[in-house]
C-alpha cells in the first residue's frame, strides 16, 4: 500500500463452503482515481466489495480503508465510505428524504448541515420534486439516483458503487458519468464495479479485472488497452465483395486474417500500424466500390475478453 | 434505530390487523361480562362473583395475556433482524459506521418499546371499559405494575422470535417456528398437567413449568394475586403460584435467544438479498 492508497485490498481470500470467490485478491487505489473494477457474472466483483465494506468476514488478506480495517473498526473506517449497493432494495416505508435523514444521522451530521446536503443532493442527484414521496412510488431508475444521494450523504472521501448505472435511462447514465467526473475532480475516490465496458472506458483513470475469483489485470485504463493490444483492425464495405479481392487482401504481407460479413471485411492486421491508405489502394487496384473504410484500434471490450482468456 | 425500528414494523398490514383484533376482542370480553351483569341468572345476585365488577380492569389487562399479546410480540420481531436480509437493506445499514451490537440492540429495543405501546393502549383500553361500564375500580394503583409485568413477560417470546429471525434469517420460517413452540408448549403443558392429575406425580407440573408458556401466561397472574387482595377472580387467582420462579424462567430464556442472536450476527456473514 503506497502513503496515497486511499482504499487498499490486500491478499484478500474469501470461500463460501468449498467454493473459493477470492483468491489472493490485490489492488491500492489512490485519492482522486476512478477505479473501474471488471469482471463477468460470479467472477468476485461483489464479494469483493461486500468485504471491503465489513459484510463478510474474509478468511485471509486484510482491507485498509484511508489505513483503519473496516472489520476490526468499522465505526470509523466507514464514516469516510459512501456506498451504492447493486439494484438496490431501500426501505419503502421511508421518503426519500426521511432516509436521507435516517442516514445522516446515522454518520452523525448535525441537523442543520443534514438538511441542507439533503436538499443539495436531491437536487443533484434530479429528484427535488421527488424528496417528500414514499421510495414505494419511485421507479427503478429513480432508486438508482437515490441509493447515489444516499451514499454521497457524509461528503465520502472513497465512493464504492456496484454497477451504479444498470437499469439507468441514457440521459441518467450521461448524468452519473459526468457526476463522477466531477467528484474525481473534487479529489474524491470512485471505485466501480461494472459490467457496461463503455462507460468503464469513458470515465475511469485504472482498471481491475478479476475472473474467476483471481485478479488478472490491474493498472492504468491505457496500459490495459496496451497490454491486450495484438493488433489493430480496419473494417471495409464495399457495394460487392468478390472471391479475388477477398484473397487479394488475405495474401498482403501485413494482413493476419480477413473475415466476411455480407458486404463488410473486417481485416485483422498484423501490427498496431493505421494501413487504411494501402488497403483501399489494393480495393481500387481491383475495381471494388468502396462505401466505408474504418481502422478500429483495440477497445476495452476487446482487451477485458483477451484478459479473461489470459491471453496477452 | 429504535425509531427505525417503529416506522418497519408499523409499515406492516398483519400488525395492524393482529392489534386492531386484540381490541376488538377486549371489548367483546367487556361486553360480554357486562351483558351478563345486568342480565345476572338466578342466584348470581349477592354472589361473591358479583363482587369481580371492582377489579374488572384486570380482566382487561390480563384476559389478552395467554394468547394475543404473545402473538403480536412474535410479529413485531419475527421480521426485525430477517426482513433486512431479505429484502437487501441489512447491506445498507451495516455499511454505515455502526457496529453490529449497536444495529441489533437498536432493533431489539425499537420493536420491545413499539410492544409496550401495544401493551399500554391493551391497559388503557382496558381500564377505560372497566371504569365505563362496572363503576370504580379497585386497586387501580397497581396498573403501572402490573403494565411492567406483562411487559416483562412477553420478553419471552419476544426474544425468542427476534432470535430466530437472525438465526434463520427469514420471516415467515421464525414465526412458524415460535408459533410451533407456542403450541407445542400449550399441548405438552395441557399433557403434563392431566398426568399429575391422574398420577399426583409433582415432577409433572415441574416439567410443564419449564414450557415458555407456563412463566408468560401465569406470571402477570401471580404478581397480580400477591399485589391485590381484593375479591378473587379467575384471572387473577392461579394456584401453586411461583413469582421467582416464573421471573427466572423468562429470564432465561430471554437473556439465551438474545446471546445466541448477538453471536450469529457477528460471528457471521451478512448475507445478501433472499427476498
Amino acid at each position: 500500500m503506497s502513503p496515497q492508497s486511499v482504499l487498499a485490498v490486500s491478499n484478500l481470500t474469501k470461500f463460501y463452503g468449498d467454493f473459493k470467490a477470492l483468491d489472493s485478491v490485490s489492488f491500492a487505489v489512490e485519492k482522486g482515481w476512478i477505479y473501474g473494477y471488471l469482471g463477468p457474472n460470479g467472477a468476485g466483483k461483489t464479494t469483493t466489495i461486500r468485504t471491503m465494506l465489513g459484510l463478510l468476514r474474509p478468511d485471509q488478506g486484510e482491507v485498509q480503508i484511508d489505513g483503519v480495517n473496516p472489520a476490526k473498526n468499522p465505526v470509523h473506517a466507514l464514516k469516510s465510505v459512501g456506498y451504492a449497493p447493486e439494484l438496490p432494495t431501500l426501505q419503502t416505508f421511508f421518503s426519500g428524504e426521511q432516509l436521507m435523514e435516517f442516514i445522516g444521522k446515522m454518520f452523525g451530521l448535525a441537523a442543520q448541515a443534514r438538511k441542507a446536503r439533503i436538499k443539495q443532493l436531491l437536487d443533484l442527484v434530479g429528484l427535488k420534486e421527488w424528496g417528500d414521496k414514499k421510495i414505494g412510488k419511485y421507479s427503478k431508475g429513480m432508486v438508482q439516483r437515490l441509493s447515489l444521494a444516499l451514499a454521497l450523504i457524509n461528503d465520502p472521501l472513497v465512493l464504492i458503487m456496484d454497477e451504479p448505472t444498470i437499469g439507468m435511462d441514457p440521459e441518467g447514465t450521461a448524468h452519473f458519468r459526468n457526476l463522477f467526473t466531477s467528484l474525481s475532480k473534487e479529489g474524491k475516490t470512485i471505485f466501480i464495479s461494472s459490467h457496461l465496458l463503455d462507460e468503464v472506458q469513458r470515465i475511469c483513470t485504472h482498471v481491475g479485472m478479476i475472473n474467476k475469483g483471481k485478479m488478472v489485470f490491474n493498472g492504468l485504463i491505457t496500459q490495459v488497452l496496451e497490454t491486450f493490444t495484438k493488433q489493430w483492425v480496419i473494417e471495409a464495405e464495399l457495394k460487392t465483395v468478390t472471391k479475388t479481392m477477398i484473397t487479394a487482401i488475405k495474401n498482403l504481407d501485413y494482413v493476419e486474417d480477413v473475415k466476411v460479413d455480407e458486404n463488410k471485411l473486417r481485416i485483422e492486421l498484423k501490427e498496431k500500424k493505421d494501413l487504411r491508405g494501402e488497403i483501399s489502394s489494393e480495393i481500387f487496384k481491383r475495381k471494388g466500390v468502396l462505401l466505408s473504410l474504418n481502422l478500429h484500434k483495440i477497445t476495452l471490450e476487446d482487451a477485458y475478453l483477451r484478459a479473461l482468456k489470459g491471453d496477452q | 434505530m429504535v425509531t427505525y425500528e417503529w416506522r418497519r414494523a408499523l409499515a406492516k398490514k398483519k400488525f395492524y390487523v393482529l392489534v386492531i383484533l386484540t381490541l376488538v376482542l377486549q371489548i367483546g370480553l367487556f361486553a360480554l361480562f357486562s351483558y351478563f351483569f345486568t342480565n345476572p341468572p338466578p342466584g348470581f345476585v349477592g354472589s361473591p362473583l358479583e363482587e369481580m365488577k371492582a377489579s374488572m380492569w384486570l380482566v382487561g389487562v390480563l384476559g389478552l395475556q395467554g394468547l394475543f399479546i404473545p402473538l403480536i410480540a412474535i410479529v413485531i420481531a419475527g421480521g426485525s433482524m430477517s426482513e433486512e436480509y431479505e429484502r437487501g437493506t441489512a447491506d445498507i445499514l451495516l455499511s454505515k459506521p455502526i457496529t453490529k451490537m449497536e444495529y441489533m440492540t437498536g432493533k431489539f429495543l425499537g420493536g420491545l418499546s413499539l410492544l409496550g405501546f401495544v401493551i399500554v393502549l391493551i391497559t388503557i383500553l382496558g381500564t377505560t371499559l372497566a371504569y365505563g361500564l362496572f363503576g370504580p375500580q379497585e386497586s387501580i394503583q397497581f396498573v403501572p405494575v402490573i403494565y411492567l409485568v406483562l411487559l416483562y413477560s412477553n420478553l419471552l417470546f419476544f426474544s425468542m422470535t427476534f432470535m430466530f429471525s437472525e438465526v434463520f434469517r427469514r420471516t415467515t420460517l421464525s414465526i412458524m417456528a415460535v408459533i410451533g413452540i407456542f403450541v407445542a408448549s400449550l399441548f405438552i403443558g395441557g399433557i403434563l398437567s392431566m398426568m399429575h392429575l391422574m398420577t399426583q406425580e409433582q415432577l409433572y407440573l415441574e416439567i410443564s413449568k419449564w414450557l415458555p408458556n407456563w412463566s408468560v401466561s401465569n406470571l402477570p397472574s401471580f404478581v397480580a394475586s400477591e399485589l391485590i387482595t381484593a375479591p378473587e377472580s379467575p384471572f387473577v387467582s392461579v394456584p401453586g403460584g411461583d413469582i421467582q420462579l416464573a421471573a427466572a424462567i423468562i429470564a432465561v430464556y430471554t437473556i439465551a435467544s438474545i446471546l445466541i442472536a448477538a453471536l450469529k450476527l457477528v460471528r457471521s456473514d451478512v448475507t445478501k438479498r433472499t427476498g
